[in-house]
């Protein structure tokens, strides 16, 4: 079902008969999910080539019929937890139509097909429509296009997270051997027990068989812990060796992912798909599935020998079976609810400790460290409470488990006994038969849960796999042309482009630049500056038009070839966190030290540097937080010059520095933009004043282009923005300075 | 805060010259043409296409209303409307109606807890709604003891103005949850 049609009922297509839609086809017809009294509702928009019909919801109303050409213009407009588009009428009043939050994307694209469609263009709607419920359940989904955690194919994530394990054949091969070994050795010492009791103690006699047998039962336990040391150890090693793969997948995907998929998710968002999902799955790999695996195996033995022993009290011991699963799973929710609430609490205070801690001249300036000692205090009770809370539901869960077993003993003692009287069974086999029931009842209270963690450990897995599913950026090595060399010509042939469909930044960009070229791009904020250079970075590809670098279509271009001859320096220049010569090295990670040192004095860099006491060897800090702001874009200067890209693009920092440091700043660019194609989003009148050319922005297009004096003479837009910004910095020096007292 | 006042403390007075103060007798409302909401100021300016909205919707959904001119400036604060008269309360009341589309939630139907997501079918002041709640941790506010707000995964907004006031099989699914 296409969201953009949805089905119409048989209500609203008798109302549209009215009107007579024969020869007219519906190119939209969807439902709003707000009524205009503002109660929750379907209203009917149903849109044609030629006029706009919104269908009443009730009796009362009339059908209101819209031509295109009548229609003013469409606006539409978000209120807290919906939205509202207007069709503005040239000879009545708007029409409305309300939507919840839920529909404010949809409504966006309608409100842009009907202005399309009202200025005689044609329609366009996104072809990928988001998800929004389960196509196998229907229930709505978490995330838009997410997963559902019901209907995860359950046995194919599992199949593809066992491959991971299946990489390790040899491994997996000796886990699986030595944990069938183990629950051999565990099902063995209550057999030896029987014996000993029916052959030693009962008879009174034969004591070298009890030492043999004792000597048995050491040998075995010997044996079991040996087993399981092993195991565990060999088991840990193959699910964090898997995991680890997981996680080194995941991270190359995420490398290799176009910005796109950056924009729709938060940052957040995926590093806890890297942290905890890959950290849940690490659990399930390592501990959970080979416990499952092994408890399961246990737990079919015990049954078997039981049942081959003495089958009618095997039958009678699984009576307390259902209770034991039901009570076990039922508290142990409660006392997850509890774990979940102290991690709830105990994030609540620490962060409460590292807001004061870190807020402490705040705390101090306000003289507020009682207030802040006793919001703590409050926290710190809130935790102690649900602490106890929570321990005393453990131990609820614990009592309750081993009553409802017992149960099993009693009828064991009871019946047994009946049976070892009349001289069914011996007292052997009655002693083993109660210890393996306590072995096998012991699992038995987490089995409510185990579907939980493994359906907790798929969702987890699927989300992992779902961004190693999606799609990469295009332009390989090997299906793109691969480009040695650069001269630097770039043409932007009527480009449009927005973030959102329906929202476009750029509107028909042309442009034409040559080799070695400096362009200063200015415009007001929002014009679509700085989504220009993200299209020559292609960082996204336009939704219109084409870009050409020395006339090849920049989509056909090798994006390794082209992205190793662009270089950047941006407004606020990230770091990582190295020393300084690695950071300088980061785009030519093969560059000899005597390289970045010419790079850094190029950069107007190595003066500074070497005044630090560990000089090139410093360590920046995350995001070169130990450098002051001149240092960090020197910094990034010297990385650009020595990447020695064909095209530079240039994001000029709006806060201004000191006199000194900014003519320094302004003498390395000047040094790097020699030879080099630029674009600069430029702020400073120095960099404006040394551009061969200025392109200004409006509204996304080009406005104007020419030479700084040639736009000063020209009286437009250009001359208003120096104008205004001239006047700004002469308001800043009067009032700006310090306040006296 | 008062206590800070002590010992005849007075605070230093701060000019403020916007938001204006604006005597409430002289606020005009009124809508001309009929869809677009004005302002007069008397004696002083008119303002076309004019926004209301609440300073502090949570805390004190009924003062502190602000009108808006249609660059988004801020024209006026009213601390408490009901000084205003009966017919710019209604104008005032439709505008709120229109701009906060907050739900409240009057009954429970169901709440499916399922891998941290909550799936909740409730019946609310605008009539039955089902909503995806992803993380209940996250996304339910406090608002006090009795109060909570809660986000869906779109972002709309659901009140459960007095959980006390609930009934009984409500109340319980709710707390199952938060």
């Amino acid at each position: 079902m296409n969201a953009y049609k949805e089905t119409l009922p048989e209500s609203v297509s008798e109302m549209l008969g009215t009107v007579g839609l024969d020869d007219e086809p519906a190119l939209m017809h969807l439902a709003t999910d707000l009524l205009p009294n503002r109660q929750f509702g379907r209203q009917w928009v149903v849109v044609t080539e030629k006029r706009l019909i919104v269908v009443p919801h009730d009796a009362e109303s009339d059908i209101v019929v819209v031509r295109m050409d009548e229609l003013a213009g469409v606006r539409t407009e978000e209120v807290v937890g919906g939205g509202c588009m207007a069709l503005d009428r040239r000879t009545a009043g708007p029409i409305l139509v309300a939507y919840t939050q839920s529909l404010i994307p949809r409504f966006a694209e309608v409100a842009e097909g009907i202005r399309r469609l009202s200025k005689g263009k044609a329609l366009s709607l996104p072809e990928e429509v988001e998800r929004e419920r389960c196509d196998a359940c229907n229930r709505l989904l978490p995330e838009k296009n997410g997963i559902c955690a019901a209907c995860i194919r359950k046995w194919q994530t599992l199949r593809r997270l066992l491959r991971y394990l299946t990489a390790q054949p040899w491994r997996l091969a000796s886990v699986v051997i030595l944990t069938l070994v183990s629950t051999v050795l565990e099902l063995l010492p209550p057999r030896i027990t029987q014996h000993i009791i029916d052959d030693v103690l009962t008879p009174r006699s034969n004591f070298d068989l009890l030492v043999w047998l004792v000597f048995g039962l050491l040998g075995v336990r010997i044996l079991f812990c040996v087993a399981s040391v092993v195991t565990e150890w060999l088991s840990q090693r193959l699910g964090h060796r898997g995991v680890q793969d997981i996680r080194s997948d995941l991270y190359r995907k995420l490398q290799f992912l176009p910005l796109r998929f950056y924009d729709r998710r938060t940052t957040g968002s995926l590093i806890s798909r890297m942290s905890n999902d890959s950290d849940r799955l690490e659990g399930f790999l390592a501990s959970d599935m080979p416990l499952v695996v092994s408890k399961m195996l246990l737990f079919v033995g015990i049954l078997a020998l039981l049942l081959a022993t003495n089958w009618k009290l095997a039958l009678l011991v699984l009576l307390p079976i259902p209770p034991i699963v039901l009570g076990g799973s039922r508290i142990w929710k409660r006392v997850m609810r509890h774990w979940i609430r102290w991690g709830g609490r105990w994030s609540r205070l620490s962060s409460h400790l590292s807001e004061s801690i870190g807020g402490i001249r705040v705390v101090k300036a306000f003289a507020q460290e009682s207030r802040e000692s006793e919001r703590f205090d409050k926290r710190n009770e809130d935790l102690r409470a649900v602490t106890v809370a929570g321990e005393r539901n453990w131990f609820v869960f614990f009592t309750v488990t081993n009553f409802l077993m017992s149960w099993g003993v009693f009828l064991v003692w009871y019946f047994g006994g009946r049976q070892i009287l009349g001289g069914e069974m011996t007292l052997g086999a009655l002693v083993a038969f109660i210890s393996y029931l306590w072995m096998l009842y012991q699992p038995l209270r987490w089995f409510g849960e185990l579907y939980n963690i493994l359906l907790r450990a798929f969702a987890g897995a699927e989300r992992i796999f779902e961004v190693l599913d999606s799609r990469q950026e295009t332009g390989n090595a090997e299906d793109g042309v691969r480009l040695p060399r650069i001269n630097g010509r770039v043409e932007f042939r009527n480009v449009f482009f927005g973030y959102d469909r329906g929202k476009p930044v750029l509107k028909g960009i042309n442009l034409e630049v040559k080799p070695g070229e400096m362009i200063g791009l200015v415009g007001k904020s929002g014009a679509g500056k700085s989504t220009l250079i993200n299209l020559i970075c292609r960082f996204y590809d336009p939704d219109g038009g084409r870009i050409e670098v020395d006339g090849l279509e920049m989509r056909e271009v090798c994006l390794e070839d082209l992205r190793s001859r662009i270089g950047m320096v941006q407004q606020e220049p990230f770091l990582f966190d190295g020393t300084i010569a690695e950071n300088i090295a980061y785009g030519k990670p093969t560059a000899t030290f005597s390289e970045v040192i010419r790079a850094a004095t190029a950069a107007e860099a190595h003066e500074f540097i070497v005044q630090k006491p560990d000089g090139y060897d410093m360590k920046v800090g995350e995001k070169g937080g130990r450098l002051s702001g001149g240092e960090k874009q020197r910094i990034s200067i010297a990385r650009a010059i020595l990447h020695d890209p064909r095209i530079l693009i240039l994001d000029e920092a709006t806060s201004s520095l000191d006199t000194r440091t900014e003519w320094k700043i302004q003498k390395a660019i000047s040094r790097l933009v020699k030879g080099r194609t630029t674009f600069a989003i430029a702020h400073r009148l120095s960099t404006l004043r040394s551009a061969d050319r200025l392109v200004v922005l409006d509204d996304g297009k080009v406005a104007e282009v020419g030479t700084h004096h040639e736009l000063m003479s020209r009286q437009g837009i250009f001359h208003r923005l120096v104008k205004s910004q001239q006047e700004t910095s002469a308001v800043m020096a009067v009032g700006g300075g310090k306040v006296e007292t | 805060m008062d206590s800070s006042y002590k010992d005849g403390w007075k605070p230093t007075p701060i000019d403020v010259t916007h938001p204006q103060d604006v005597d409430t007798a002289s606020i005009r409302l009124f809508h001309e043409p009929a869809w677009h909401l004005r302002m007069t100021i008397e004696g002083d300016r008119s303002y076309l296409r004019v926004k209301i909205v609440r300073a502090a919707p949570l805390s004190e959904p009924d003062r502190y209303i602000c009108f808006l001119d249609a660059n988004d400036e801020l024209i006026c604060m009213v601390d408490d409307f009901h000084e205003l008269p009966a017919a710019y309360q209604d104008i005032i009341r439709e505008e709120l109606a229109r701009r906060y589309l907050t739900s409240r939630i009057e009954r429970v139907h169901s709440i499916r807890s399922e891998y941290g997501v909550s799936y909740w079918d409730v019946a609310t002041d605008r009539g039955r709604r089902e909503f995806v709640v992803k993380n209940v941790g996250e996304d339910a506010r406090w608002l006090d003891e009795k109060r909570v707000l809660i986000l869906d995964v779109d972002g709309n907004r659901f009140e459960v103005a007095d959980l006390g006031a609930l009934d009984k099989r409500s109340r319980g699914l709710v707390e199952m949850v938060l």
